[in-house]
């Protein structure tokens, strides 16, 4: 039997910040009972969808401390898998002698390019929607921090990378659609079931993906490789001195961040039936920076209700130009202050109030015997 | 032989602007290691002056360029005082300070001015083009290369030629023992800033006649500037002044032979393998031990 | 005996100005070797370069028989040397068990610490450690809260988790009271045998408690080498550092 203290920093209860992260999830599920609306329904989804991304960039910036200014190239990776496939699978397509896209046929293309064949299979367009992205970002990221690139560099190569991304496609508009993207797609079948962006079976699609993401990556972080990419955020340089490989650390985080990313890009382009170079783009992954800087950016959650907060708002009032225009300098202004003064984004002030309330109501002798502790005064 | 020319030329006048655009953020970033993305508005609401003086006042171009200076500089004075001063120690932080600044500029212009397209009037006493080596080329750009290395000169004489450009580069290289000797860094780097941004307005006077003037149009000379700033090499303003016209020289050769767009992709891999190689750039007066 | 760790002929150059010249130390195992001399002596230098955070510009390195020259960081780490910095560099933003925790790297691979929760023998550990430097109420606090004193202890403490073979300490009581001192002197005294130290201080009554050897540098070179009477005693050492009082009057 022990005769140490039952010290309740080792006891494994859940967290508050689990507990949260159920609630959320539940509440997400329940949705679709309460609201009837299919439009509506494929809004939230979409929300939900740009959640996830801000989530992932969480991971990255919060957690590791690496701002990827680039993180909807990763985004943008999956979406463009998750198209291919399903553009391969319109029938009208077969305007040529082997399935081309009708994009293909007005700017006379004669033969389905290379990197289009193995998106013919579902399947293959699935897995490469996560994985795609996640070797892209185990390539920049082993170029970058192999060669222990920090700080603003990462985020200017970040940026850099996905801009030349976004010009090569919009370049090659024979091969990728261009500017335009590629619309007119077939609906997902997965298991007999069709996916309608406008339907039930999209909503909880996207919901239990949002569920599965969430729970990954706070598995994750709490997860000793979770704690030493925090301690890396923290001081990389002393990691170091400890043994550990910091560089694989942070390859490790910033690929499994865009494997999230490209995943929530598949979902986008089923939501939204099309995709395009603005998925790559400057804006979006601008906007996502924001998103997760007003949630919280070392908050998963924080970053996902950010972004469904920022975007909903943004959607809401997107029918009335003005209003859209006056938004946005708001949010600019409200992003600027945010910097200043709330670096931890909402989530930071609503952990303030609860270690606030914890204080209060911390009684020094519950639940713990044994020697030193009632001493601790907080 | 004529195409050559022409091409040299047409990199000239391409290196030229660049410079302009660059001298600024290169004083900013070099000195006080601010990436500072609201440059490009900067160069905007410089575009926006020249504009709004010419149809409220009925003023010529390079008439306004002096009060343009001084409203841009003043502009910048004003962000440093009430934005960055809180971002000391938090150099990533400042990139998205500065970014969102830049949105608020944008959208602000766009609510008062409105968004659609501008137009600068070229001033009548440069509008005609002459004759280098056969080849025709307008006299405002040659204007252009004529003030972009003026004012190169005259910010590398302020800078190590003056008491106040001492004060500067003490701060840089020694924060707090300069302000033992009794430099104020805080006053040192608002001034410092508000150059940059005169610098900035200046040169979005400067190009705005060559073409239109929009709430979007600092967006692509921000990263311009940032391209030949990283390449050049931080703090090294004559690092600047080369890469400029390599930078320029090059884009306009890539995409006489390519496109536009691949021009502007190569460039950009070009910049982020210097970074990770060679990450204080070409002409670093620097090497830290 | 066969030197544990060997520097030989070992020269840093930072654009010209010697920071460690032609410097050749020895130390065998187990021992607690002080590391003294005046300032820019070159002793943090010497540190720096056993654990990777410079490269020499001629010289060689060995540890334990194996060559260390060129490996990295973490390389040297996993060899089995440990560093504590002259400004105490703990994880701030983490909590002090966090601290610990991450100091516990016996298993440094990604993938090996992939695995959902906490190890047992983790846990252990820190409650362990949080005892032996007195941080046991700290435990669930931001590390960044603690003192100055406490943080020295915190990383004292993750040296210790890190169980280094070779623990280089640089001016581990350097603000400490004199209570901390003796405290700390006691565990540097527990910890030689199982682990061969290397301790840069200047508090000579603190160096005078611990020390088998003591190496005097001096202008990037060791000046001189042997118990603490003989050091005492060498005119040289006198002249360069101690003044004409001696260590017993430091």
């Amino acid at each position: 039997m022990q005769s140490k203290s039952v010290d309740p920093f080792f006891r494994r209860r859940p967290s508050a910040e689990l507990v949260a992260i159920l609630v959320v999830c539940a509440v997400v599920i329940v949705v679709p009972v309460l609201l009837n609306n299919d439009y509506l329904l494929n809004k939230v989804a979409r929300y939900l969808v740009l959640g996830m991304l801000a989530m992932s960039l969480s991971l990255s910036w919060g957690y590791a401390g690496i701002l990827n200014l680039g993180q909807a190239m990763s985004f943008g990776l999956g979406s463009y898998a998750m198209a291919m496939t399903l553009k391969l699978k319109t029938v009208p397509v077969h305007t040529g002698p082997q399935g081309l896209p009708d994009f293909m046929v007005w700017n006379n293309v004669t033969q389905l390019p290379w990197f289009w064949w193995p998106f013919q299979s579902q399947a293959f367009a699935i897995v490469a929607g996560i994985a795609i992205p996640a070797a892209v970002a185990a390539a920049l990221g082993w170029f970058m921090f192999r060669g222990r690139v920090t700080g603003v560099y990462v985020a200017i190569i970040t940026l850099a990378a996905m801009v030349v991304l976004n010009l090569l496609i919009v370049d090659q508009q024979q091969y990728t659609g261009g500017f335009n993207g590629i619309t007119d797609l077939a609906q997902l079948e997965l298991f007999g079931i069709a996916f309608d962006a406008y339907g039930r079976s999209t909503y909880y699609l996207v919901a239990i993906c949002m569920t599965a993401a969430l729970l990954g990556a706070y598995a994750f972080t709490r997860t000793k490789a979770g704690l030493i990419i925090q301690a890396i955020r923290d001081h990389e340089s002393r990691v170091r001195y400890f043994g550990y490989d910091v560089g694989a650390y942070q390859i490790a985080a910033f690929a499994f961040s865009a494997a999230i990313a490209g995943l929530a890009g598949m979902l986008y382009t089923i939501v939204m039936e099309f995709a395009s170079p603005t998925f790559l783009g400057v804006q979006l992954s601008l906007s996502v920076v924001v998103w997760c800087a007003v949630g919280g950016r070392q908050s998963l959650l924080g970053a996902l209700l950010g972004a469904i907060l920022v975007a909903g708002v943004q959607g809401a009032l997107s029918e009335s130009a003005a209003f859209l225009e006056t938004w946005t300098l708001v949010m600019g202004a409200l992003f600027v202050l945010i910097v200043l003064f709330l670096p931890k984004g909402l989530a930071g002030l609503v952990s303030s109030l609860w270690a606030l309330i914890q204080q209060r109501s911390f009684r020094p002798l519950r639940g713990v015997q044994g020697i030193g502790q009632t001493e601790s005064g907080a | 032989m004529d195409q050559f020319i022409q091409q040299f030329l047409t990199g000239l006048s391409i290196g030229s602007i660049l410079l302009l655009v660059a001298i600024g953020l290169s004083i900013i970033y070099g000195a006080m290691g601010i990436i500072n993305l609201a440059h490009g508005e900067f160069v905007m609401l410089g575009a926006y002056t020249a504009w709004f003086l010419q149809v409220q006042f009925g003023m010529g171009l390079l008439i306004s360029l002096v009060p343009i200076f001084l409203l841009v500089a003043a502009f910048g004075w004003l962000i440093e005082r009430f934005v960055l001063s809180f971002l000391d120690n938090r150099p990533l932080d400042t990139i998205l300070a500065t970014w969102g600044v830049g949105i608020m500029l944008q959208q602000a212009v766009r609510l008062t001015a409105g968004g659609e397209l501008r137009y600068v009037k070229m001033p009548e006493v440069l509008s005609n083009s002459t004759d280098i080596f056969g080849v025709q080329i307008s006299l405002y750009r040659i204007f252009l290369l004529v003030v972009s290395l003026v004012l190169f000169a005259a910010t590398w004489l302020l800078m190590n030629r003056t008491t106040v450009g001492m004060k500067l580069r003490a701060v840089i290289q020694d924060r707090p023992v300069a302000a033992s000797f009794g430099v104020n860094a805080r006053r040192i780097y608002g001034l410092t800033f508000a150059y940059g941004a005169g610098l900035a307005g200046l040169a979005g006077a400067l190009v705005s006649p060559l073409k239109s003037v929009s709430p979007e149009m600092g967006t692509g000379y921000v990263i311009d500037a940032f391209m030949v700033v990283v390449l050049g090499g931080v703090q090294s303003l004559v690092g600047t002044v080369a890469s400029a016209f390599i930078l320029g020289e090059l884009s306009g050769v890539i995409a006489f032979l390519q496109n536009d767009t691949v021009a502007k992709a190569i460039v950009l891999l070009a910049i982020v393998v210097l970074i990770r190689f060679r990450p204080q750039g070409m002409f670093a007066t620097r090497v830290r031990a | 005996m066969n030197p544990y760790l060997q520097l030989s002929n070992v020269t840093v150059s930072f654009n010209g100005f010697l920071a460690l010249n032609d410097l050749s130390l020895e130390v065998c195992k187990g021992e607690l070797r002080c590391l003294i001399g005046p300032n820019g002596a070159g002793k943090t230098t010497a540190l720096d370069l056993i654990c990777g955070k410079i490269k020499q510009t001629a010289g060689s390195i060995a540890f334990d028989g194996a060559v260390l020259d060129g490996l990295e960081e973490h390389r040297i780490a996993r060899a089995g040397i440990g560093r504590k910095f002259q400004v105490p560099s703990v994880f701030r933003d983490l909590t002090v068990g966090d601290n610990l925790r991450v100091a516990c790297a016996h298993h440094p691979g990604v993938f090996s610490n992939l695995r959902p929760g906490h190890r047992q023998a983790d846990d252990e550990a820190v409650e362990r450690l949080a005892e032996l430097v007195g941080l046991t109420d700290q435990l669930k606090k931001p590390a960044a809260f603690l003192s100055h004193g406490q943080t020295q202890w915190l990383e004292i403490g993750m040296l210790v988790a890190q169980n280094a073979a070779l623990i280089l300490m640089d001016e581990p009581t350097a603000g400490m009271t004199a209570q901390e001192t003796r405290k700390t002197a006691d565990l540097f005294l527990r910890l030689k045998g199982r682990h061969t130290l290397i301790v840069v201080e200047h508090d000579m009554g603190f160096v005078k408690a611990i020390g088998d050897v003591i190496s005097v540098m001096h202008l990037g070179r060791l000046l001189a080498e042997g118990p603490a009477s003989a050091i005492e005693a060498n005119p040289a050492v006198r002249k360069a550092y101690l003044g004409s009082g001696g260590i017993t009057n430091a």
